[in-house]
């Protein structure tokens, strides 16, 4: 691919990458929301972040992988003791990727 | 002012975490689809979007058209529709309208899970946003950059735990958000509704747009279960 193409399809990239991130708060903020479109968007994150982890957890590899052999899921388990004991995300995080080296090395897959 | 300039800085060490091993990734994978590192280092500039980037080197790759990777991207950042309007109620009112659409460029799922965790509890302000998304922008600028400069000399990240830095985030943010009852329900029935047509649509799942649906069905049922009490 030349050079040129290359750049054309970062901005390109760039234009429809950005532009749903930034309209809807550029064209919405000048509106009150009814009270339940607030409710249902209340709920916008927790789904998200559900989806997001099960996604992330289960198929880590984009296919979904509910077995013993996913270590994934075995990194899972201390992260949420961690998350529920500690309510601090920084100490959750380090104890996620602890778990995940210790699984990497020891397991070696 | 600058208090939440240094709490946004704060709350996006952990994503930073995350997103350098992810860009150096991205960087390597540049470098070998054949842009030159000012091209993948300015992707990373100008995008921002770890999946859509992901996908659009694969298309390169595979000699696909300019149309394709569009379609592609449009497809993979679509859920951010949803995302940005959910944090328009705490934006509005807080900061002008300008501001807050500026900042908003560098909404992502991680900055978006931290930030609608901060807005719980604390008003929005733009300099804790610029803190957050800023920094976030500069660890996947910076871990692209290191990816196309080292290229292939870069060991395995995987045996450091790294590739856990993100789904332990999600694990982590979820477990915080969750403060009704109703929350529950939404986040499990958007885990499973998100699986099984990631499962039943394969192509879904690597654009992402199993994430829209799971969560336009799972914020109905809350809204639904919510109204019963």
């Amino acid at each position: 691919m030349d050079n040129t193409s290359i750049w054309l399809i970062i901005i390109g990239v760039s234009i429809i990458s950005l532009t749903p991130r930034i309209l809807p708060v550029a064209l919405l903020s000048r509106f009150e929301f009814p009270a339940i479109i607030k409710e249902w968007l209340s709920f916008v994150a927790p789904a998200v972040l559900g989806g997001l982890t099960a996604v992330s957890v289960l198929a880590p590899d984009g296919v979904i992988d509910i077995s013993v052999n996913n270590i994934y899921i075995w990194a899972f388990l201390p992260t949420v003791i961690a998350a529920v004991k500690t309510k601090n995300l920084f100490f959750t995080l380090m104890v996620g990727i602890a778990a995940m080296a210790c699984l990497y090395n020891i397991v070696g897959i | 002012m600058q208090k939440e300039l240094k709490q946004g800085i704060k709350d996006a060490l952990p994503i930073v975490l995350g997103y350098l091993p992810l860009g150096m990734a991205f960087g390597v994978l540049a470098k070998e689809a054949g842009l030159s590192v000012m091209q993948a280092t300015m992707m990373s500039v100008l995008c921002f979007t770890g999946a859509g980037q992901y996908i659009t080197i694969g298309i390169m790759q595979a000699g696909g058209a300019i149309i394709t990777i569009i379609i592609a991207n449009a497809l993979v950042n679509l859920r951010y529709l949803l995302f940005s309007t959910s944090t328009v109620p705490y934006l509005k009112d807080r900061m002008p309208v300008f501001t807050a659409s500026l900042l908003s460029y560098g909404l992502t799922d991680e900055t978006y899970a931290v930030a609608m965790n901060h807005y719980q509890d604390h008003p929005a302000t733009a300099a804790y946003m610029a803190g957050l998304n800023l920094t976030s922008h500069l660890g996947w600028i910076g871990g692209s950059l290191l990816g196309a400069v080292l290229g292939s000399f870069i060991t395995n990240t995987d045996q450091f735990g790294l590739g856990f830095a993100l789904p332990a985030m999600y694990t982590c943010l979820l477990i915080f958000m969750i403060k009704r009852k109703a929350d529950i329900w939404v986040a499990v029935s958007a885990a499973v509704i998100c699986l099984v047509i990631g499962y039943l649509v394969p192509a879904a799942m690597s654009n992402l747009s199993n994430i829209i649906f799971a969560t336009i069905i799972a914020a109905t049922l809350g809204v639904m279960i919510n109204g019963q009490h």
